[in-house]
């Protein structure tokens, strides 16, 4: 039952990086728009994302409840010594919450709007930088596993570090690139080549990003880095994501909704992929040494019960889902 | 501030505000269907106008909502590291199921509010039905997480660890049930009156009458007929405390010596120096009565609890009056409504708008009284008997930083809704046929 509950854990941590993610990169995209091309992407967003939008942002409460639940000693560390960059983490996610409707359904349209806007975009960049910022701290080998240390090295090093912070940066250009990919497709004619430019941009800051980070990592001796460089699946893993650029670039230009997609998802399964495997079950990598998630996990009937509601979950769910994100893009054709 | 008093206001604060939003995002979409139902069934575009309206009531309760039970979710082990380590495994079941009926609720939102004129009519009215269920399950669950805080079951406690967990006895707790049907009725009662005083108001301001008049009998009649219902379940609350947490019983009748056919006090000022009430209104045996249905029965008296082990008395006393209070006062104005059915001309005169308008915060005032009586009549133990709320808190220092960040952010969000409000039903009064 552990891998069953371990295959929800994944599960949930994918569908949150890929929806959320590009929920996230539709402000970061607004953020970096001229003035006109910002009300597009608001209609656009609006138009693809307000349907399906409430429930992109349940993944992570099922990702924290899945934690929680079936591995307390493990959720306990992040919480404890995580718990600055948590709570901005979730300040961002209350304000971007709150913009988002504010901005759709205040009853009349006046300067309000400005302020809704700009609330919008930053916690949109922000909220991503710190995501990525948590997951960075999690592998940077700076938690202190001992809360006898000072205030600073306990709960603010532990993930205000060069490594870290990059790691949010990377995380923040993904969410860009996946949302840009999926405005083109999604974009009123005409309007495609501002997200195709848009794709391109985060393309380039993701590969670039991603590089300083492993240039970084490797030569302060990170020992994920390290791991990573060594580890021959995400070696392979990171090799075939290079590799899908190319398909992926030309699918962009030709304009190939589905397949820009599809490629554009493969590149953040991959990624996520390079980085479980180099270090699962170790996914705390602390300074004095690596936490496995399997270490402490909750007992067997605990983790039976959890798998038994996921499972069932999922089947009422899932379709649901599914049928929600199909109707509402059969509709769209059939208004065309 | 210590650590442990600003992450148990952090924590009141939060739930204060989450409870609001969450009520009424599980308590209106009710409205909007009924509602709904009627514009299909007379095509009256007054019922249309009024759905749209409080579907957007909805979708910025519901948003709202679920940030802060985003929040909430990740605070319980920011704030509470200790108490999540050891319950996480135990009342993991509520809270997965919990998350299984937020899915529900919400892509039955999203057929809902992007469904107009595109599915089909009859499908659409019925994902607002899920809406309303879903958000009514996904509340009993989280209570009944906070009903075994309150009762805790499902495991042995055994040299300080909990072995032999069983997640489904955990659930089902012998607290969950009267909780859980109390939270379901207060929250009709809190959003139903909430939601009819506004629209009373409009009425006597003259607004687009004929709509306001229709808004206000569909939330009046789910809050009347709760209201009347609620005083029911709150005895049986009342009679399960007494049996389960008698030291909370004690500390909500500010009940200091222990006595056979103890009377009731009504009001009064707790004197907490002296371990007295004063200025009160005493009605003999009636608290043996109400606790045990027995008039002669024994109430044990809060001085024979350990010291260490005792509520603070005047808070949760206090509250319990609010609670008490409120109920009797909503549950007459249930009475007068269904009475006013009868005697129409009532509703020629101002003062029964007006009395329903000056109504429409009872409801949450007397809800958040009655949460103040459960969590702090459950102090000082987080998991009663069994962990202390000071061993269950973050190691981390200067939590008061965080709690004058959530003071300030959910102020503002207070605001900012509030306004919305109004904007949203100055537009619906500018609406025309
Ligand atoms: C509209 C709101 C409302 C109204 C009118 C009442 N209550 Fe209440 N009460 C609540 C809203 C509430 C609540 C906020 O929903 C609580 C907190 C925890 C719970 O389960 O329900 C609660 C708790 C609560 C408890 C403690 C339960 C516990 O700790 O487990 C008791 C004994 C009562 N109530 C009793 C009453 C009585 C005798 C009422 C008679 C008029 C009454 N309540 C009216
Ligand atoms: C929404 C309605 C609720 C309100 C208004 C509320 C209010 C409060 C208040 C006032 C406190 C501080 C008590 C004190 O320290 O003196 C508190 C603490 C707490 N509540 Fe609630 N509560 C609510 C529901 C819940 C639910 C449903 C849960 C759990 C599932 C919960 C879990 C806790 C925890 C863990 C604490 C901190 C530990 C403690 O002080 O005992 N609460 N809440
Ligand atoms: C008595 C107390 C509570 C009640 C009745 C309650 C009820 C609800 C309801 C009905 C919703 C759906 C949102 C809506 O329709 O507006 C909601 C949202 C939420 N609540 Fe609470 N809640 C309570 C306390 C808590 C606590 C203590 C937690 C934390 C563990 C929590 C976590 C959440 C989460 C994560 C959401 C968001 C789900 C979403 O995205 O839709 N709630 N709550």
């Amino acid at each position: 039952m552990i891998y069953v509950v371990l295959f929800f854990l994944g599960f949930s941590l994918l569908l949150y990086v890929l929806l959320a993610g590009a929920d996230f990169g539709a402000g970061i995209v607004e953020l970096f728009s001229s003035k006109e091309n910002q009300e597009i992407t608001k209609k656009t967003v609006y138009r693809v994302m307000g349907p399906v939008w409430e429930a992109n942002h349940i993944w992570i409460i099922i990702l924290i409840v899945i934690l929680w639940v079936g591995f307390p000693a493990y959720y306990n560390i992040l919480v404890v010594h995580l718990h600055i960059p948590l709570t901005i983490m979730l300040l961002g996610v209350t304000l971007r919450g709150v913009a988002f409707v504010f901005r759709h359904y205040d009853a009349y349209k006046d300067k309000s709007q400005v302020l809704y806007d700009n609330m919008f975009k930053f916690s949109s960049l922000v909220t991503p930088i710190f995501l990525g910022t948590i997951f960075g701290a999690m592998v940077s080998g700076n938690i202190m596993l001992s809360e006898q240390a000072s205030f600073k090295l306990v709960f603010i090093d532990s993930w205000l570090n060069v490594f870290s912070i990059l790691v949010g940066l990377f995380f923040a250009s993904l969410c860009a690139f996946l949302s840009a990919t999926l405005l083109i497709g999604e974009a009123e004619k005409g309007n495609e080549k501002i997200y195709i430019k848009k794709s391109g941009i985060a393309v380039i800051s993701v590969v670039l990003i991603g590089f300083i980070t492993i240039a970084y990592g490797y030569f302060n001796n990170i020992k994920f880095v390290m791991d990573f460089v060594k580890n021959p699946y995400a070696i392979i893993a990171m090799a075939i994501s290079a590799l899908l650029l190319i398909p992926l670039w030309f699918s962009i230009k030709n304009g190939r909704r589905i397949k820009s997609r599809a490629f554009a998802g493969m590149q953040v399964v991959l990624i996520l992929f390079a980085a479980i495997v180099t270090h699962f079950p170790y996914v705390i990598i602390a300074n004095s040494k690596a936490i496995s998630i399997l270490d402490n996990t909750a007992p067997e009937s605990t983790i039976t019960n959890l798998g038994v509601t996921l499972i069932i979950g999922a089947l009422v769910i899932l379709p649901g889902l599914f049928h929600l994100l199909k109707s509402f893009k059969m509709i769209k054709i059939l208004e065309q | 501030m210590d650590n442990l008093d600003a992450a148990r206001l952090q924590m009141a604060i939060t739930l204060i505000f989450h409870i609001v939003f969450a009520c009424i995002g599980m308590v209106m979409p009710f409205f909007m269907v009924v509602s709904h139902k009627k514009w299909l069934n007379t095509k009256n575009p007054i019922y249309k106008t009024l759905t749209k309206s409080w579907q957007k009531g909805v979708a910025i309760f519901f948003v709202t909502g679920a940030v802060s039970g985003t929040a909430l979710s990740f605070e319980l082990g920011l704030l509470w590291p200790e108490f999540m380590k050891h319950a996480g495994p135990i009342i993991g079941m509520p809270f997965s199921l919990e998350g299984a009926a937020f899915f529900v609720e919400a892509i039955a939102l999203g057929f809902y509010l992007y469904g107009w004129d595109k599915l089909p009519e009859k499908f659409h009215w019925f994902t607002g039905v899920i809406v309303g269920i879903s958000g009514v399950a996904s509340g009993i669950l989280v209570v009944s997480a906070n009903g075994w805080m309150n009762a805790p079951s499902g495991f042995d406690y055994i040299n300080g660890e909990f072995l032999n967990i069983d997640p489904i006895k955990a659930l089902l707790n012998p607290a969950w049930f009267t909780q859980a049907l109390h939270m379901t009725l207060a929250a009709f009662t809190a959003t139903g009156f909430a939601v009819a005083g506004i629209h009373a108001y409009q009425i006597i301001k003259k607004r687009n009458v004929e709509l306001h008049k229709k808004a206000f009998k569909i939330a009046i009649t789910f809050g009347a007929i709760a209201a009347i219902l609620q005083p029911l379940s709150g005895d049986l609350s009342a009679k399960d405390i007494a049996k389960r947490q008698p030291a909370k019983l004690a500390a909500m009748e500010a009940h200091y010596e222990t006595k056979k056919g103890a009377p009731l006090y009504i009001g009064g000022i707790v004197d907490e120096e002296k371990r007295e009430v004063n200025y009160k209104i005493e009605i003999p045996n009636a608290l043996s009565f109400l606790a045990f249905g027995d008039f002669d029965a024994e109430v044990k008296g809060l001085n024979d609890f350990p010291k260490d082990e005792q509520p603070k008395v005047a808070t949760v006393h206090y509250a319990f009056q609010v609670m008490v209070g409120i109920g009797s006062l909503l549950m007459l104005a249930g009475i007068i409504f269904f009475i006013s059915f009868k005697k129409k001309k009532w509703t020629n005169k101002k003062v029964y708008w007006l009395f329903f308008t000056l109504l429409a915060p009872m409801g949450f005032i007397a809800l958040e009284a009655g949460w103040i009586v459960t969590e702090v009549g459950r102090q000082p133990w987080i998991i009663h008997n069994i962990m202390k709320t000071k061993d269950a808190v973050t190691p981390m220092p200067g939590i008061v930083y965080s709690f004058y960040m959530y003071v300030l952010v959910y102020l503002t969000l207070t605001i900012a809704v509030s306004w919305l409000m109004a904007r949203q039903i100055k537009a619906l009064n500018e609406t025309e046929y």
